[in-house]
């Protein structure tokens, strides 16, 4: 019974003793690894699970399986007009060939010192070989939008035409050819033929950020004010010649409702006046003897009380005034 | 050791009992870890000697002990927000993987299609979709995340006129970036469903540039408040000159009545006396005449009147002299 136990105890301790020299390790999901025994590799695993190694001799290095990040610092490059833009990238890599990669590079940090050469120069490779535009943009997109200020509170169609001309600030942008995205392949393209002796994958390279030179920065915001300025000019401008039109209308309304309302008045008094003179002559002809009479004998009954007179006894009416006979001797 | 085991030899510890204690140690070990908790936002990864082998839901789960199963708890249920640049307390959690260069303050600064300036904030919110693809097939994710919707943001953005980012395209950025961003995540099998992505301050740079925009907003109110002055302008006369001619026109037409019936009231009696006066016509025009002068001279119509003979000569200076003299 003793000689069992202690029989079970020696085999438990070799077994621990086993177990602890580590026949047996985990690769985790996501990682992979690469066997070496005396520095010579022998194996590689990329799937996870619990694998098998010769303990003592073996040498186990893990690499991580998934995508890693790169980020390198944002550089300074001339684009081909020679404008400085800062371009700040990132790129998500991973390790794809564990044993070139162990032989050719040995650590992620390593992986990472390499990438930078190689991306940096790729990025400024591409960036100085192209145009600021193929940078910036991705399509000629810009080019089918038309973006109008909105105009409101205009008098009619042909003002608002001449405001908006007045306002649009889209110049016809310059079409590009291979745009951002494909600059980013290109830069993927170029470094790919690099980092494949690494045993590396480069997934893909973004441009994260392009910012202008810091002098270049403060043009172009004194290019945006300057541009504000003047669609401000015009809104105000246009609305000065607007309140003139304003006042010149009110001028030229106000003088041509009077004076078409005098033409009027003074129609209306001549058809009267016209009028009056048919219905005065239309009557009066009827005997023209008793006309001058009656219309002489109504004029004095106006015009002689105002007068003045010293009147002689001339006159017929007075005839009886110093001969009563005078009637008689006619 | 020994030296414990001396002076507690009185409780005699066997061999059987060692063996007893290491072994409810060790089924204690064993129970505790054959359990664990899910949370209700969380489904949990479990691996089997490193490799994937299930995902479980909420409540108390078991797996194999000793360190055969691990068990990763993913929050699926809980929408994170990551913020861009703006400085809120949320954006210091996600920010701490953010590079040197990409500082929080600039990384909303972008070009313009046509090479303008301007600050884009926007955040975007996601879920975690798949836990596996989440925990093992990207390292970096918080920084793979920024870094993607970062670069999106500035080429959706690199691609429109500022005036079209500021007014009328801003739910076309929301919209496509989001979709690119799903797009570019789904490449990297991240595992995570973007939710939504919102602009939220879109502004050219502060300072005087934003100040010449703003100022254009203030020359459209001084534009309509010129036109404005110039409508009242025209309110205030042209009503008033439309009374004035009314009342010129009414008068005319007064005029033309009265001229009308003072004709037609003359000639009505005009020939009413023109029928008398064809009766007898010596006898009715001397009559005529008598009443016309009788009107004439009389004194209450007309004042004095200085009546002379013919033959009377010399007597104009007299009738002088009396007036002036009168007068005074």
């Amino acid at each position: 019974m003793k000689k069992l136990i202690t029989t079970g105890v020696v085999i438990l301790i070799l077994v621990i003793i086993f177990l602890l020299l580590g026949p047996f390790f985990i690769i985790e999901e996501g990682e992979l690894a690469v066997i070496t025994r005396f520095g010579k590799i022998v194996n590689t695993y990329e799937d996870a699970g619990l694998k098998i190694r010769v303990p003592v001799v073996d040498n186990v290095i893990i690499y991580p399986k998934k995508i890693l990040s790169w980020d390198g610092d944002a550089q300074r490059i001339p684009t081909k007009e020679n404008q400085f833009i800062w371009v700040d990238t990132t790129a998500r890599w991973r390790i794809s060939d564990p044993s070139i990669f162990y032989q050719s590079v040995g650590s992620i940090s390593d992986g990472i010192l390499r990438l930078n050469d190689v991306i940096d120069s790729t990025i400024r490779t591409i960036i100085s070989e192209n145009y600021l535009n193929e940078a910036v943009r991705n399509s000629n997109n810009i080019n089918n939008l038309k973006i109008e200020d909105q105009v409101q509170n205009v008098e009619s169609l042909e003002d608002s035409e001449q405001l908006r001309n007045l306002t649009r600030t889209e110049i016809d942008q310059e079409t590009i050819s291979v745009g951002r995205e494909g600059l980013s392949s290109q830069m993927l393209t170029m470094t790919s033929n690099f980092t494949a002796e690494f045993g590396i994958e480069v997934i893909d390279i973004v441009i994260r950020q392009i910012r202008y030179s810091d002098d270049l920065t403060q043009s172009v915001y004194q290019r945006m004010i300057k541009e504000r300025n003047q669609i401000a000019e015009a809104y105000r401008s246009y609305g000065e010649g607007q309140q003139a039109r304003w006042m010149g209308k009110t001028e030229n309304d106000k003088k041509s409702i009077i004076s078409e309302a005098y033409a009027t008045s003074e129609e209306i008094k001549g058809v009267a006046d016209a009028e009056a003179t048919n219905i005065y002559s239309t009557s009066y002809e009827a005997d023209p003897e008793f006309f001058v009479l009656w219309r002489n004998l109504e004029s004095y009954r106006k015009t002689i009380p105002a007068i003045n007179k010293i009147l002689s006894t001339d006159m017929d009416y007075f005839n009886f005034l110093y001969s009563p006979d005078s009637l008689l001797n006619k | 050791m020994n030296n414990s085991d001396a002076s507690q030899g009185k409780f005699h510890l066997s061999p059987k009992l060692i063996i007893a204690i290491i072994g409810v140690v060790i089924l204690f070990a064993l129970v505790m870890s054959s359990f664990f908790v899910v949370d209700q936002s969380e489904q949990s990864v479990v691996l089997r000697f490193g490799k994937y082998n299930r995902t479980v839901g909420p409540g108390l789960q078991t797996k194999l002990p000793l360190g055969i199963d691990k068990n990763f708890n993913v929050p699926t249920r809980v929408v994170q927000t990551m913020t861009f640049g703006q400085t809120s307390p949320s954006n210091l959690n996600s920010n701490f993987m953010n590079s040197p260069t990409g500082s929080s303050a600039g990384e909303s600064i972008m070009l313009t299609g046509d090479l303008n300036i301007v600050d884009v904030q926007w955040i975007i919110q996601y879920r975690i979709e798949d836990p596996a693809k989440w925990l093992f097939e990207v390292k970096e994710k918080d920084k793979t995340i920024r870094d993607i919707s970062q670069s999106v943001l500035n080429m959706l953005v690199g691609d429109l006129p500022i005036l079209a980012i500021i007014s009328s395209e801003r739910t076309a950025i929301e919209v496509e970036s989001q979709e690119r961003m799903q797009t570019v995540f789904d490449s990297y099998d991240l595992g995570i469903r973007i939710v939504t992505v919102k602009l939220q301050n879109i502004v050219p740079p502060a300072g005087e540039v934003q100040d010449a925009f703003e100022d254009v907003n203030k020359a459209i109110q001084d534009m309509n408040r010129y036109i404005n002055e110039g409508k009242q302008s025209y309110n205030k006369e042209i009503p008033r000159a439309q009374g004035e001619a009314s009342k010129i026109i009414q008068v005319a037409e007064g005029y033309a009545a009265e001229r009308v019936n003072n004709a037609q009231g003359d000639v009505a009696r005009f020939n009413s006396v023109l029928e008398a006066y064809s009766s007898n016509k010596e006898i009715t025009a001397r009559r005529l005449y008598i009443e016309a002068m009788e009107e004439v001279l009389n004194s209450a119509n007309t004042g004095s009147i200085t009546l002379i003979d013919k033959t009377l000569e010399n007597f104009l200076p007299v009738s002088q002299f009396n007036t002036v003299g009168g007068e005074k």
